[in-house]
């Protein structure tokens, strides 16, 4: 990729060619529901799909699938599992790889200080997720790792990189380096989840940083900007509304003018949002969809938005004016 | 005309905490709270834990460093009509939290002499612990808060938690701390390196042997004896960082200090609520109100557009107005059906928190980017119920 480009086009394809997907973003712009949405939509395509979290104890994916997700995948749907990697049972699996004998590892982990130990061990618990990660991927054409919010996530991924540091040998080395070859895979894909707000236009620009920083082997991440409103307003009309609005208005006329300009300023915000983004990173848009509806109607909107933006192969919405 | 629930909580309390999922306005609430505070006459320090610069943001700075920073009130009386005169004594300070300096500092603080302080900032594993794995923000957010809290600079502090999933974390962050410090885990850990020649010198029998044997596989001989160093440089903190902790707990269990769940009008983030709302329970901390931000509102079922707009619009742009009137009449439906449905989730937010004051914060035009900005939420959050 050249350098800065004035804008950088998005491959929305990404989405449906990865084999493991990690989906972060600002808290509250809909990482889970859009993670949910690109599952169902793999499985249908008939791969087969996994949704998982990390460590979460309480799990969003709940209220969408009606299931709580355990650290064994679970299935929701032809196609679709779901599941929650707890770190302790990762860490029992890979002890169990490593030394192959069950009973031991049981007789060890029962050990109040290892626990501690291992608890207290720089990074180990997020390699151990990480780890579950690549062994999951084995076992399923597609992998989406619903990550915490984009502080603690790029945070946890970039464990790979100091773990390669502090660990010269040992299986742990050997654990962090199969890890950092699933980052380099060119069909593993970060996903940052964005909203046109400024605040967390901000943040994902941050985050952008970050990434190129500190996650050097990963490919450069795909923003989704969720519910976006792409502008319609021509700006005769938008004058009209200025217009109106400066006038003299009753209550009630007031709060319909007052409804066309929240409208509007969603427009605006929006190709703000594009303008900031598109300068340092690709971006895809997601349109508004039922606001305010519970998250299972929502996924299934979202599941049908984005499969006609795959077939479409171009921006739901094309470009907006900014 | 009672006053307001939240009124009472910024004149009496010592410390609040606000709590929520991301995205719904927490710094937001938690800054304005605070502004109110202060110019109410308190001397007042908002403290962020959240990596963004969102609180930066929202009191209308570029920047806010791991040092506290006096916001100026004054400031106010120029950039907002009708602010009212900041009652004497009343300061606002604002600080967000660096993790990493703030653990140099606390280890600053309880190393012994400066010898041992550079050979803990020189090791290797400090390094990479400092500010970046799982849970260093919290554990940092609770040295910091003890900190601030005990100076004696503050009559209130307000804090903001980061938007973790698990969002108790920082309250659960003291306990793993201490546990991880309890001495006995570390004289187990310690025993056989604390002599030279570490591990084999010692003779070691049954599970013990098979555990170091296994550990020393697994990280390797070199970070293990690493990571002996490390603890061996921290044993003498570890009493002081834990009585910290402790400390830390005591204060959330304080009479004087509250929580405040923050929510926005949606199933997620009312969702994450209702668990904290919970949760806060089952500990028996007080939860002194719920917010619920960024509510739409419409009063209008089905307004005529035309009755109402057509003929000023006509008379302003004849072309344009039919599709003008069309448009406010699509968007208001959308904006009515929105906050019908945000209705729905603060009901149910209601019925999950009873007895506890909800306070509802409409939409603001804008981002809330200043002090201005701040000072028109007291509407809401102040009015009384």
């Amino acid at each position: 990729m050249a350098d800065q480009p004035s804008e950088l086009p998005a491959d929305t394809s990404v989405l449906f060619r990865s084999r493991v997907l990690f989906l972060t973003g600002k808290g509250g712009t809909g990482k889970t529901t859009l993670a949910a949405a690109i599952g169902r939509l793999a499985a249908s395509q008939g791969r087969r799909t996994l949704v998982c979290e990390l460590d979460n104890q309480r799990s969003s994916l709940t209220a969408i699938f009606g299931k709580t997700p355990t650290y064994q995948p679970t299935s929701v749907a032809p196609g679709l599992s779901v599941a929650n990697i707890e770190w302790m049972p990762a860490l029992d699996d890979w002890l169990a790889d490593l030394v192959g004998a069950g009973r031991i590892v049981r007789m060890i982990m029962k050990n109040r200080m290892i626990s501690i130990f291992l608890e207290a061990t720089p990074g180990a618990r997020d390699l151990m997720l990480l780890h579950r990660v690549v062994k999951l991927a084995e076992q399923f054409d597609l992998v989406i790792v619903d990550m915490p919010a984009s502080g603690n996530a790029v945070g946890m991924l970039s464990v790979v990189g100091t773990s390669r540091r502090l660990f010269d040998a040992g299986p742990i080395r050997r654990c962090a380096e199969e890890i950092d070859a699933m980052f380099a895979r060119a069909d593993t894909n970060l996903v940052l989840v964005g909203l046109p707000e400024e605040m967390v236009v901000n943040e994902t620009v941050e985050t952008r940083g970050r990434v190129t920083a500190e996650l050097p082997r990963l490919h450069q991440p795909l923003v989704l900007l969720n519910r976006a409103t792409p502008a319609t307003l021509s700006d005769g009309e938008r004058a009209l509304l200025d217009q109106l609005e400066g006038g003299e208005l009753g209550v009630e006329a007031r709060e319909l003018v007052d409804a066309g300009r929240w409208e509007e300023r969603l427009e605006s915000a929006t190709a703000e949002a594009l303008g900031r983004l598109r300068a340092v990173v690709p971006v895809a848009l997601l349109p508004v969809l039922a606001r305010g509806e519970g998250a299972a109607r929502v996924v299934g909107q979202l599941t049908a938005a984005l499969a006609r933006q795959s077939r479409a192969k171009v921006d739901l919405v094309g470009d907006v004016p900014g | 005309m009672s006053r307001s629930p939240l009124e009472a909580l910024a004149r009496t309390q010592k410390l609040v905490v606000c709590v929520g999922s991301g995205g719904v306005g927490k710094t937001t609430t938690a800054a304005s709270l605070a502004l109110w505070a202060a110019l109410s006459g308190r001397r007042v320090l908002v403290l962020t834990i959240d990596p963004a610069r969102r609180l930066a943001n929202s009191l209308g700075l570029s920047e806010i460093g791991n040092e506290e920073v006096r916001i100026p009130l004054e400031r106010l009386l120029t950039e907002a009509t009708g602010a009212p005169e900041p009652v004497p004594g009343g300061q606002l300070w604002a600080m967000m939290l660096d993790p990493k300096s703030t653990l140099d500092d606390v280890i600053g603080k309880v190393s012994k002499d400066t010898a041992t302080r550079d050979a803990i900032f020189a090791n290797r594993i400090y390094r990479s612990i400092a500010g970046s794995f799982s849970g260093s923000q919290e554990y940092m957010a609770t040295e910091r808060l003890y900190d601030v809290y005990g100076s004696g600079r503050y009559d209130l502090v307000v804090l903001d938690t980061p938007p973790v999933k698990n969002a108790l974390d920082f309250l659960e962050a003291p306990g793993r701390l201490a546990r991880f410090l309890d001495r006995q885990v570390m004289k187990w850990f310690l025993t056989p390196y604390d002599e030279e020649g570490g591990v084999g010198k010692r003779l070691m029998l049954g599970t013990s042997a098979v555990v170091y044997r296994l550990l020393g596989h697994i990280f390797g001989r070199e970070f293990l004896k690493e990571l002996s160093v490390f603890f061996t440089l921290f044993r003498d903190l570890y009493d002081g960082m834990r009585e910290r902790h402790e400390a830390v707990g005591r204060i959330f269990g304080d009479p004087r200090t509250t929580f405040l769940v923050v929510s926005g009008p949606n199933e997620p983030s009312v969702d994450v609520a209702t668990f904290f709302v919970q949760e806060l329970r089952a500990r028996s901390l007080k939860i002194g109100g719920v917010v619920v931000n960024q509510l739409h509102r419409a009063r209008l079922v089905n307004p005529d557009v035309d009755a109402l707009l057509g003929r000023k619009a006509r008379e302003l742009d004849p072309v344009l107005a039919p599709q003008v009137l069309a448009r406010l009449g699509a968007a208001h439906r959308r904006l009515r059906d929105l906050a019908a449905l945000e209705r729905q989730w603060v009901g149910r937010l209601a019925a999950a928190a009873p007895g506890v004051p909800l306070v509802e914060i409409d939409r603001q035009p804008g981002e809330v980017h200043d002090l201005s900005g701040l000072l028109l939420l007291h509407r809401w959050l102040f009015a009384p119920i």
